[in-house]
């Protein structure tokens, strides 16, 4: 065989194994996305006829829109409680699995994941039926407390409500990056620990000095991750749970587009929230990125 | 590993806490069989936590399956869940097979195409991807949530099967080319087998998220006859404002959870492989 007939067979090999996928990705992933980024400057209601160009004139509607203001503080606040509620907890379960040998600890870790696996429409029915005002959770188990019936409508504040989508994004994202600061842990030498503990250091001196820096690049994938999918993902609990109410109170970026788009046919000012999302999740991750950069610690 | 220097008030609150967050958990699930078991008038006269009254209402399940057509959306999520699945790994697979150990002009542009594509909102391309597929007269079919699911899993695919094909030493291809395969016979028949548990991980972290997908679906589906299990519940919840049969819900919410936990709990170990070696980008 001469190299010219196996030069040429490995590059149709190459071609036959890159090019479908390629061209499928690009026709329902990338071309999608620039697409989106293209309809944002048009004022466009879904019929082809009535696109009309209408440069930055959803951008400044945009600005002057008071939900759009409202549904992105609603973005930060949730991205703000969920890297603190989720981190905390995360951290100490991780900690506690790992460190602190515990029986059981596989049984825990098996069962604080399972959440992570269920459908977030599944979690925004079972948390519903939690604030129900009349046959929920909650209210019934106020009311143990009380001589009268707790009837408080928990969705139903406009300035509250909001942080009522917290307590179920958080729970439900517990598991996941559990399970990331667990493989972290484990993966430090346990000389390293056995010497801190020969030198006197307790559980805290060990978890400040040793855990946090070496798995300090999985604390930062792991932020940056809970700020991705928030921002582009909040839009699933916030809908099964509120719809964006009372009053677009609870209204986050996603939802507001999805509102926009499919629900008031106004898909280019849609399309211009989703340029709007893509911006701030890149503004928000070099932001991050830079705050976080020195505190890297290389193992050894 | 001694528990050494953790005295036990703290080991107690430790344990307090874990088993708290144990029951809530697990305490959810429970109760979604159990609230599937009652009638509309115990959910207003007793406690939520109260146990179901006998008869037990097993019939919400069938209620749920025949008449909410449960059964209908069981099987339009199990096909596009399988379809998706398999379309995205054999894509993913074959490319990342090249990109990991193939060099060629450009191999290192696409790598870094498809993992950046991870960094993109998906949101920004829900309204093109429902203008698309209408024009390509796939709103409303099963086909056409399964190519959209099939290439939303590519870039995670190929990032992770690109390290587990460059993982697999050099030697067996070597060992294959020389007793005269071709490309494709190194491939199908040497290291597609090998790479069985790369394949399985990424299979089964797709399948959990394609089943339990919402927004692509309820966009890019109208038609109740297409619904896949998590839209119907969104419709479904929606509706209870109206027509409140909360039995047949939390039928629906068992039904649809059920597949998950069977898949969790036979393939834990590949879900927790996944998710470390997907999360190191």
């Amino acid at each position: 065989m001469n190299t010219g007939t196996a030069k040429w067979q490995r590059n149709v090999f190459i071609a036959a194994f890159i090019i479908p996928t390629l061209v499928f990705f690009g026709i329902f992933t990338i071309y999608p996305v620039i697409q989106g980024l293209y309809y944002s400057f048009f004022d466009w209601s879904g019929m082809s006829s009535n696109k009309t160009f209408v440069g930055f004139d959803n951008f400044k509607e945009m600005y002057h829109d008071p939900i759009v203001w409202r549904a992105i503080g609603n973005d930060y606040f949730l991205v703000a409680g969920k890297v603190i509620g989720i981190m905390a907890i995360a951290t100490f379960f991780a900690v506690a699995l790992t460190r602190f040998g515990f029986k059981m600890a596989g049984f825990f870790r098996s069962i604080f994941f399972i959440p992570n696996v269920i459908s977030v429409v599944v979690i925004g029915v079972l948390w519903n039926f939690i604030y129900n005002p009349q046959i929920g959770f909650l209210n019934a188990f106020l009311s143990l407390f009380t001589k009268d019936q707790v009837t408080i409508t928990w969705l139903g504040f406009t300035n509250h409500t909001i942080w009522m989508l917290l307590p179920p994004a958080i729970w439900a994202g517990i598991g996941f990056y559990m399970i990331l600061l667990i493989a972290a842990i484990q993966s430090i030498p346990a000389s390293y620990y056995e010497a801190a503990s020969l030198e006197g250091a307790g559980q805290w001196k060990q978890f400040r000095n040793i855990t946090v820096p070496l798995v300090w690049e999985q604390i930062k994938v792991s932020i940056l991750n809970i700020m991705m999918t928030t921002l582009n993902g909040s839009f699933v609990i916030v809908w099964i749970m509120t719809e964006g109410g009372p009053d677009n109170s609870t209204q986050v970026m996603g939802s507001y587009l999805y509102q926009m788009a499919f629900r008031q046919y106004h898909f280019g000012y849609g399309a211009s929230i989703g340029f709007i999302i893509l911006v701030l999740s890149l503004i928000t991750t070099i932001i991050l990125q830079r705050l976080m950069r020195h505190e890297t610690v290389e193992m050894s | 590993m001694k528990l050494g220097n953790l005295n036990p008030i703290t080991k107690l609150i430790c344990y307090v806490i874990l088993f708290a967050w144990g029951i809530s958990v697990l305490y959810p699930l429970l109760w979604t069989l159990l609230d599937a078991l009652k009638n509309n008038e115990q959910f207003f006269l007793n406690a939520p936590w109260s146990l179901p009254e006998f008869p037990l209402l097993w019939e919400n399940f069938s209620y749920v399956w025949n008449t909410y057509n449960f059964g209908t959306y069981f099987v339009n999520s199990l096909v596009v869940t399988a379809g998706s699945t398999g379309l995205g790994l054999l894509l993913s697979a074959t490319t990342a097979y090249v990109l990991a150990r193939y060099k060629f002009k450009g191999s290192n542009a696409l790598y870094l195409l498809y993992i950046s594509s991870m960094m993109i909102p998906f949101v920004l391309a829900l309204i093109p991807l429902f203008f698309l597929l209408n024009s390509m007269n796939l709103i409303n079919t099963k086909p056409g949530l399964i190519v959209v699911y099939a290439s939303s899993v590519l870039a995670f695919g190929i990032f992770v099967l690109v390290g587990f094909f460059k993982s697999l030493p050099k030697e067996l291809e070597e060992a294959a080319i020389v007793d005269g395969a071709s490309h494709f016979g190194t491939f199908f028949k040497v290291m597609l087998p090998l790479s069985q548990p790369g394949l399985i991980t990424i299979a089964i972290v797709n399948i959990l998220n394609i089943w339990n997908e919402y927004i692509v679906g309820t966009i890019l589906v109208n038609d109740p006859a297409q619904y896949t299990l998590p839209v119907e519940l969104g419709v479904m919840q929606a509706e209870m404002q109206y027509r409140t049969e909360w039995g047949p819900l939390f039928a629906g919410l068992f039904i649809t959870i059920v597949p998950v936990l069977v898949i969790y709990i036979f393939f834990q170990r590949q879900i927790a492989s996944g998710i470390t070696a997907g999360a190191v980008k």
